[in-house]
């Protein structure tokens, strides 16, 4: 409060890079990763081991991938709550058209497709519905894991494609396995999209502003829809790779997905306001949620409790992040 | 009371002295001091933003004065909120109805009172709390069922359940001896019917308590009041008995100022043809419930004004001209091209500009930089290329342009926008018109919350804005701005477009010609120029049947 008053006063003292680049904000949270590694290469022998690396980095390049999409929409104030349905719903689908056509590894682009189609049902539901974004996703969370579990019939199918897993678990560079390179690759452009382009700006303005942003004239609805239909989009990618990887689809897949996503954007410091944050710094906080994952199975904390450590993770970084972000924004 | 002696007067219901109040650099009230004699009807009148309602909301509890004091009944009154205020006997009639409508009207007479027909601990004794109720009803002369659901009423009536609960509540539960009711313009709602009913409860409720109003229906306040005061600016300037004075001495008193012609620039102001080249024409606006069919022409170079009380939906004119939000019917054409429903989309990219009144929720995103504010509009075209990249070098390049050109006090395109003052905020939206070579502007209240400064640097770019050709639609509260900057002066009452008023450089109507065309003829909605206005060496004007 105090900290508001006072750059009322004293107008244009502090000032701003015009891009989030590395400033307090994104100290934190680095800090925190740096903290979790040092903390579970004590508490743990197996931890800083390099089979250990690869084994994050192949579970934190699942969820970045998924991460991404769900960025922008909640940097631009909305929340997408189906997307671990989506996981499901794609990997269902996937497994079946491998299994039963002969598309071969090009099930890549058609899982990439079926999730831009899903992700384009939540953003018309939602912008042309004119409901709110979690009830829209609620609403579709249900019929998309239905209609899953449908095409599933409640078990796991393995695919019949060998070296398919390769997309995921190949190594194309040693140690680091192809689905974290994915990811990283899918990072960098994102990041790019979030910071050079028109759409990316207009995420951040929607998040800030949304109501500004349609009095000047930009076509909120319109980017709303594109908005979540990238997330569909790579959520497709994402629960593709993740197929490959288990080398089957099951009724439990993407199950975690909503709650670990969700972490990993705030944790990152992304506001759930919108407006504040960015993808370049999901990635950070994508690695806190995949160790604190990884090491408290390492320490043998049983699933439960690893639920309880999670969820009070994204409460505190919320309420942390409530001194640390512009308190005022116009939503 | 004539039958007392001066030294038995008993005291005022009401006193206060020295009240004032400001919201940031704004002082809203100065210094106001005045009593509420016994057994008496008090009006407040002013202009928009005279104060009056921050005077209901410091004597109703619902804000604190910065300094001063009040009196009720001869004890110091500093009420915390509007319930403090309820239970020492003052209540008030809010503009915004306040009922609840799903539920009986007996309940929302009584609502808050519960505790008082709980009958062996959780059950409520509906019987008696329907009696009280129509009892209270039957006082009020108000012909409505308690037991029905308040929502079944018509907006007049509801607004007659809500003065009722205000006037008799507190007396028939015997909480309250002396009421003191604050009423905020509170026949504009009511049917003729009703408000029979209306002043015949106020000549009862005299007889036991004081009422204070405020109203804009000069012809009502003098035959209802027994003391008037004038608020202007925040002060108070006069103190009036109505036997004394007149509709028309009342309109002097709420404007009167003086207006510098050099402020305004009135003397760039140009002449504008009948016949020149329209940059906007809109036909058969329409918008229920805020403003009735409006038909209206900005020519190029001319400055529109449209003036009018604060319920006389020239915002949401403005919005439906602008396509911000359509209105229900009507056509708007840009620069002579063909005329189709308003989409602010597509204006902006004809050349059409807004700016909205309310700067913090719809005209600028704090938590961004000056330059992603400036850059704001043109995301679709100046600042991005074909393939959608932005072009950062540019947006920065225009902004620190703007800022120097406006002399935007914020020291780099980067700083975040609410850091700024109001009136470097506002330089700000304007720039995001400014950069795109508007053709026409529709500016809200563009100098709201802007200091005197940066007023006269905002009238100046109008100015010199409507030289180079450019069309402007100016809504505004303020009515020295209004006349001052506008070749054209539309007034509106209630969503009725009631008069259209030349104001050329040279013979510029009075502040006092303006508040009377703006303000309800009681009775007399078909003679909107009214007998109070003084018609006197003033410009021709046309009225609109």
């Amino acid at each position: 409060m105090t900290a508001d008053a006072d750059h009322l006063v004293r107008p244009a003292e502090r000032r701003l890079p015009a891009w989030p680049t590395i400033d307090k904000s994104l100290w934190l949270p680095i800090a925190v990763v740096l903290g979790l590694i040092a903390f579970f290469s004590f508490a743990t022998d197996s931890f800083a081991t390099m089979r250990n690396f690869t084994a994050v980095s192949g579970q934190a390049g699942a969820l970045l991938i998924v991460c991404l999409g769900g960025t922008f929409v909640i940097l631009m104030g909305s929340i997408d709550l189906s997307v671990g349905a989506i996981v499901l719903f794609v990997a269902a689908a996937s497994v079946q058209i491998l299994n039963n056509t002969a598309i071969g590894g090009a099930v890549f682009f058609a899982a990439a497709g079926i999730g831009a189609a899903l992700g384009l049902i939540n953003g018309l539901i939602y912008a042309f519905g004119r409901i709110p974004s979690f009830v829209a996703t609620l609403g579709t969370l249900s019929i998309f894991s239905g209609l899953a579990l449908q095409i599933l019939q409640g078990r796991a199918i393995q695919f019949d494609l060998p070296g398919f897993e390769e997309i995921a678990i190949g190594q194309l560079i040693p140690r680091l396995p192809n689905i974290a390179l994915c990811a990283l690759v899918a990072w960098a452009a994102v990041v790019f999209v979030a910071r050079r382009t028109r759409f990316g700006r207009y995420m951040y303005l929607i998040g800030g502003g949304e109501t500004v942003a349609r009095t000047a004239g930009v076509p909120v609805r319109r980017y709303k829809v594109y908005a979540f239909t990238l997330a569909g989009l790579l959520t497709g990618v994402g629960a593709i790779l993740m197929v490959a990887r288990l080398g089957a689809a099951g009724p439990s897949i993407g199950q975690e997905l909503l709650l670990n996503s969700l972490a990993a954007i705030v944790v990152g410091g992304t506001s759930l306001a919108g407006g504040v944050g960015g993808p370049h710094r999901t990635l950070i906080g994508v690695l806190i949620i995949a160790i604190i994952d990884n090491g408290l199975n390492l320490m043998g904390v049983t699933q439960y409790s690893q639920m309880i450590v999670k969820g009070a993770v994204v409460i505190a970084a919320v309420l942390v992040s409530r001194e640390r972000i512009f308190s005022a924004v116009v939503k | 009371m004539s039958d007392r002696t001066a030294l038995q007067r008993p005291s005022p219901v009401f006193e206060a002295q020295a009240l004032s109040k400001s919201y940031g650099p704004n002082r809203v009230l100065d210094d106001v001091g005045f009593v509420v004699p016994r057994n008496k009807v008090v009006t407040f009148v002013g202009e928009n933003g005279a104060g009056k309602s921050t005077l209901f909301n410091i004597l109703s509890g619902v804000a604190a004065p910065d300094s001063g004091v009040m009196r009720l009944h001869g004890a110091t009154y500093a009420p915390t909120d509007y319930g403090a205020a309820a239970s020492l006997g003052v209540s008030r009639v809010f503009q915004e109805q306040s009922l609840i409508l799903n539920v009986p009207v007996y309940e929302n007479l009584l609502l808050g009172q519960d505790a008082r027909f709980a009958r062996a601990g959780q059950f409520l004794d509906r019987k008696a709390m329907i009696a009280v109720a129509e009892a209270i009803v039957e006082e009020a002369g108000v012909d409505v069922d308690v037991r029905r659901r308040t929502g079944d009423y018509d907006f007049s009536k509801r607004q007659s359940i809500e003065i009722a609960r205000a006037c008799l509540a507190g007396l028939h539960l015997g909480l309250v001896t002396q009421p003191f009711v604050l009423l905020d313009e509170p026949t504009s709602a009511l049917d003729r019917r009703d408000e029979e009913a209306f002043f015949r409860l106020v000549a009862r409720i005299k007889t036991r308590g004081s009422l204070l109003f405020v109203s804009h229906r000069l012809t009502e306040v003098l035959a209802l009041s027994d003391l008037i005061y004038v608020l202007k600016d925040g002060r108070l300037v006069a103190e009036l008995e109505p036997a004394n004075t007149t509709e028309s001495e009342l309109h002097g008193l709420m404007v009167g100022r003086e207006r510098a012609a050099d402020f305004y620039y009135e003397r760039r102001q140009r002449v504008i043809a009948k016949g020149a080249e329209p940059v906007l024409s809109a036909v058969g606006l329409y918008q229920p419930g805020a403003f009735e069919p409006i038909d209206l022409v900005v020519r190029k170079g001319e400055v529109v004004g449209i003036g009018g009380l604060l319920d006389s939906g020239k915002s949401a004119l403005g919005k439906a001209v602008a396509g911000v939000d359509p209105p229900a019917a009507g056509e708007v054409a840009l620069n002579g091209g063909s005329a189709g429903a308003p989409d602010i989309g597509r204006f902006v990219r004809q050349g059409l500009g807004y700016v909205p009144a309310e700067r913090l929720a719809e005209g600028m995103i704090a938590s961004a930089s000056v330059a992603w504010n400036v850059s704001l509009a043109s995301g679709g075209d100046l600042f991005s290329n074909a393939l959608g990249l932005w072009r950062r070098g540019r947006e920065v390049e225009t902004t620190e342009r703007y800022v120097r050109s406006l002399a935007i006090r914020s020291a780099a395109a980067n700083v975040r926008a609410s850091r700024l003052s109001g009136g470097n905020q506002q330089k700000a939206v304007l720039a995001r018109w400014l950069c795109r070579n508007p053709s026409v502007l529709v500016l809200d209240n563009p100098t709201r919350g802007v200091d005197a400064g940066a007023k006269e640097e905002i009238y100046r770019l109008i100015r010199e804005l409507a030289e180079t050709g450019v069309g402007v639609l100016l809504i505004t509260d303020e009515l020295l701005e209004l006349i001052g900057l506008s070749n054209r002066i539309l007034i509106l009452q209630r969503g009725r477009l009631v008069a259209e008023v030349p104001a050329p450089a040279d013979a510029k109507p009075t502040e006092r010609e303006i508040v009377a065309l703006m303000l309800p003829q009681s009775d007399r909605p078909d003679l909107p120029t009214g007998a109070a206005s003084p018609s006197t060496s003033s410009p021709a004007r046309e009225t609109i049947p």
